[in-house]
């Protein structure tokens, strides 16, 4: 716990916080904060650039897309889909491979044989395939995106987090625990879970950042969410074609993106530089 | 001309912004062929000066002022290049763990052909035969076979016997060997430094031997030099100061290191531990002045400086008159006699460890412990002794209900230990203190949450106010002061973590204590305090131990009876005085006659020095 209060002080969790705040509100808020409703169509004004550029409107700050909706309310509601899969998705994804990792690493044996033997040939589908091949399986929506990258990304929690249970395990204070009567779920949960906390935070915050690509990703091919609900890859995929005319409409989004991918990976980095023991004392 | 000169030497590092001497003031001769022994407790210093020669001291520490002259050059202030001449050529290294001082993927004859290149030696041929005859030097057959081998091939013994003939194979005119018995087995002892003796002589090399084994530098060493808190408190013949010491500090260590021969004596027990670098700075005076028990006020005036006792003889005390008149208090109980009835029953206890194979098969057996069978009478302390890899922790494992045995019975009163599944219960019957402190306790629990863990355990709702009363008590049983249970264990010393541990096992008021080597790591002076505490929970508390520990001195001095282990059999049994006193089996003999004698001017028939 001092670890993760003194990772507030690092400035680049600061900085990251700070531009998590930024989407999150917008996610949240997006009622309020859009000017438009993100399905309107407008078709008198199509393509419009931002209101800064010549021929902008300025009731449509950033601009419209080839229906003439307002791309601004688009990227504030694309934020709402980014968030939801990122916070859901990264969790599930924890919570399977969180479980199964302490199991496996904690019990050893032939559970950790069967575990670490299922989630090798799980990583060996290529993970954006397996996820298409889901979700062609699953059909189209918020909760089968969240589904379907929970279903692929657990194993990168598993695989990594059982390594470290193994390491904490051999310590003695594991099998005193056991001495001193705690049962192995007591034992897991207070003696070792603590000691895996740290690279669990970073894990699932870098884990956020690939969820927000993910879905990106799956919007982009038309696998993700429904088509009346904006996604910042659906909002990449319909302005390819009109690149030319408007390349701000495929550079928004993808700066959205850009920015939300970027907050989590400095985040996950400051984390761990601040909670990982081996650098705490030269590496920071 | 000397070999090795100190002259005033001092090396410094930053703590909290200021410059601290780790090494103060040191000096010391050393003439060719002889070997002189830094002695003095973990934080001394002794390992400063190997590693200022081999210029690896740790980032921030730097030699500040004085010399370090060898044959005449000042080591600390030569050119790169002149001192990478001098390093594993003239001087060599004789490192403490030899499995690590090894290259594992690569085979023994590899590394010493590239040893000997590197030192000059042209054609392999000749590098091959020379590789052999140090080999066989150092005492290892078929020298010829064993380059073929990998490190993980050989034992521990051998590997060091090959490191030490990787080091005179330079001819160095300087030996430096840090502790270079400790992670070996004690029967590897006496033919290794016999081995170092040898070489040693045989080439002419100077040596010099870094221990805190006092009893061991009496018998290896010519000179020694005393060392406490980075500063040098006595020095002289070997023989001289360890008989008659002239510093208190000598003086109480001796006191407090266990005996071999003669009746049972209490410990000396020194308050507090040696200070760190960092209360250095708040010491006035002499550095051992808090601890010492002819401490007067004239001590804290002034630093004493190393003033002749004898010729040749030092010490830096302004009242060494008096040294002789410490005393260790009166001597200890004998240990109660066994009561009839056995507490603890262990019949024909075996484990079975079945290794490699898999689920696609290939697996063989190793048999850890081959039916053995003891038994422990309440209040009874009751030592298990054995080399590494004789079985001694598998069967700390199994009572404590770690492992579960292949086959037979372990017994408390009338109750089947084996088949009692409930691990509270368990706990109220048997404890396990562990070997490593820093292993043993959760860094991230604060101290009163360690001590009274077992209070956490099953379905009990214990509230915080009744745990923190069992942490006082628990705490003043093991003589600690209840203003560290809110530390956590990295805020504690060594000899401090090693006392919760031991209080957390005895937290659920357990009537058997399995005790895996808890005192092998301490310093003598720590060690003394948690032997003594050991004996008076005994008579407090009443628990019956299983002391496992491979030091026979630490053994006779704390338990009645002791097993000897080899090759997962208990070969011999007995009350200590007799076991020790007329060892029947050929182990038990190896064992004692690896222990240096009590008496510095004694003979040591294991190993004998040519002079």
């Amino acid at each position: 716990m001092d670890a993760l209060r003194r990772s507030l002080r690092s400035p680049r969790v600061l900085i990251a916080l700070g531009m998590i705040l930024c989407v999150t509100g917008c996610a949240m808020f997006a009622g309020f904060l859009a000017p438009h409703d993100p399905g309107d169509q407008n078709l008198l004004s199509i393509l419009t650039p931002p209101a800064w550029v010549d021929g902008g409107d300025v009731s449509y700050p950033l601009g419209t897309d080839s229906l003439g909706r307002c791309v601004l309310s688009r990227l504030i509601y694309g934020a709402r889909t980014a968030m939801l899969v990122a916070v859901f998705a990264s969790l599930g994804a924890m919570i399977i491979g969180t479980v199964l990792a302490h199991v496996a690493g904690y019990f050893g044996g032939v559970v950790d044989w069967i575990i670490g033997r299922l989630v090798d040939v799980w990583m060996s589908f290529p993970p954006v395939i397996l996820s298409l091949i889901l979700m062609v399986g699953l059909g189209v929506g918020l909760g089968k995106v969240i589904l379907a990258i929970v279903l692929v990304d657990w194993t990168r929690f598993c695989r990594v987090l059982r390594a470290e249970v193994l390491v904490v395990t051999r310590n003695d204070y594991v099998a005193a625990a056991r001495l001193l009567g705690f049962t192995h779920w007591q034992t897991i949960v207070r003696e070792v879970l603590p000691a895996t906390l740290p690279l669990l935070i970073t894990l699932v915050s870098l884990e956020m950042a690939i969820a927000v690509v993910v879905e990106a990703i799956l919007s982009f091919v038309g696998l993700g969410v429904s088509a009346d609900q904006p996604a910042w890859g659906q909002m990449i995929a319909d302005a390819r074609q009109y690149v030319y005319q408007s390349p701000w409409n495929l550079l928004l989004p993808i700066l959205a993106i850009f920015f939300t991918v970027t907050a989590f990976n400095l985040l996950g980095d400051g984390l761990r530089r601040s909670l990982d023991a081996r650098l705490s004392e030269t590496g920071r | 001309m000397l070999t090795l000169q100190a002259q005033n030497f001092t090396i410094g590092t930053h703590v909290d912004g200021a410059i601290v001497p780790a090494i103060r003031g040191l000096s010391f001769d050393l003439a060719p062929g002889k070997i002189l022994g830094l002695v003095g407790e973990s934080g001394a210093g002794k390992t400063m000066v190997g590693r200022a020669i081999a210029q690896l001291l740790p980032p921030s520490f730097a030699v500040t002022s004085g010399a370090l002259l060898f044959e005449g050059e000042d080591l600390a202030r030569m050119p790169v290049a002149r001192r990478r001449a001098l390093l594993g050529r003239a001087i060599a290294f004789i490192p403490q763990a030899p499995m690590t001082a090894l290259n594992p993927v690569l085979t023994i004859g590899a590394q010493f052909d590239e040893h000997l290149a590197r030192l000059g030696d042209a054609g392999r041929n000749a590098r091959r035969e020379r590789a052999v005859a140090m080999l066989t030097a150092a005492r290892l057959p078929n020298a010829a076979d064993l380059l073929t081998r990998y490190p993980h091939q050989l034992s521990g013994g051998m590997c060091q016997r090959v490191l030490i003939a990787f080091a005179f194979s330079s001819n160095p005119r300087l030996i430096i060997a840090d502790e270079p018995t400790t992670a070996l087995d004690v029967t590897m002892h006496p033919p290794i430094l016999h081995l170092i003796a040898e070489m040693q002589k045989s080439h002419g090399t100077a040596a010099i031997f870094i221990t805190h084994d006092l009893r061991l530098a009496a018998q290896l060493c010519d000179d020694v030099v005393v060392m406490y808190a980075g500063r040098a408190v006595e020095s002289g013949p070997a023989r001289v100061v360890l008989s008659s010491p002239a510093h208190p500090y000598t003086r109480c260590l001796q006191l407090a290191s266990p005996q071999m021969s003669e009746g049972r004596r209490a410990l000396y027990v020194m308050p507090d531990q040696m200070p760190s670098l960092r209360q250095l700075g708040n010491i006035k005076g002499c550095h051992f002045a808090p601890r010492c028990p002819l401490v007067a006020d004239d001590c804290r005036t002034g630093v004493p400086p190393m003033a002749a006792r004898t010729a040749g003889h030092s010490a830096a005390c302004i009242r060494f008159g008096l040294t002789q008149q410490i005393v260790a208090g009166q001597a200890a109980a004998a240990p109660a006699a066994a009561a009839e009835r056995p507490l603890l029953q262990v019949e024909s206890l075996q484990k079975r460890y079945e290794i490699g194979g898999g689920l696609l098969g290939g697996a063989r057996s190793v048999d850890a412990v081959k039916g053995v069978s003891f038994s422990i009478a309440e209040n009874e302390f009751v030592a298990l002794v054995g080399e590494s890899g004789s079985g001694k922790s598998t069967i700390a494992k199994l009572l404590a209900g770690i492992e579960e045995p292949s086959a037979g019975n372990i017994l408390l009163g009338s109750e089947d230990l084996i088949a009692l599944r409930d691990n509270v219960q368990r706990a109220s019957r048997v404890q396990m203190v562990f070997q490593d402190p820093a292993s043993a306790l959760n860094p991230r629990r604060r101290i009163a949450s360690i001590v009274t863990q077992a209070m956490e355990a099953g379905n009990r709702h214990t509230s915080w106010e009744e745990r923190l009363k069992r942490t006082r008590e628990l705490l003043a049983e093991v003589g600690m002061s209840e203003d560290l249970a809110s530390r956590l264990p990295g805020q504690l010393s060594g000899g401090q973590r090693q006392r919760v541990n031991i209080a957390r096992a005895l937290c659920s008021i357990p009537k058997v204590l399995v005790a895996d080597e808890i005192v092998s790591g301490l310093d003598v002076s720590i060690q003394a305090q948690l032997l003594n505490l050991l004996a008076r929970l005994r008579a407090e508390l009443g628990f019956a131990m299983l002391f496992i520990s491979h030091d026979l001195s630490v053994v006779r001095h704390l338990c009645g009876r002791v097993l000897v282990m080899y090759r997962g059999e208990i070969v011999e049994q007995g009350p200590v005085e007799k076991v020790f006193g007329d060892p029947q089996h050929s182990h038990t003999k190896a064992l004692l006659s690896s222990v240096p004698p009590d008496d510095p001017q004694a003979a040591w028939p294991a190993f004998t020095r040519a002079s």
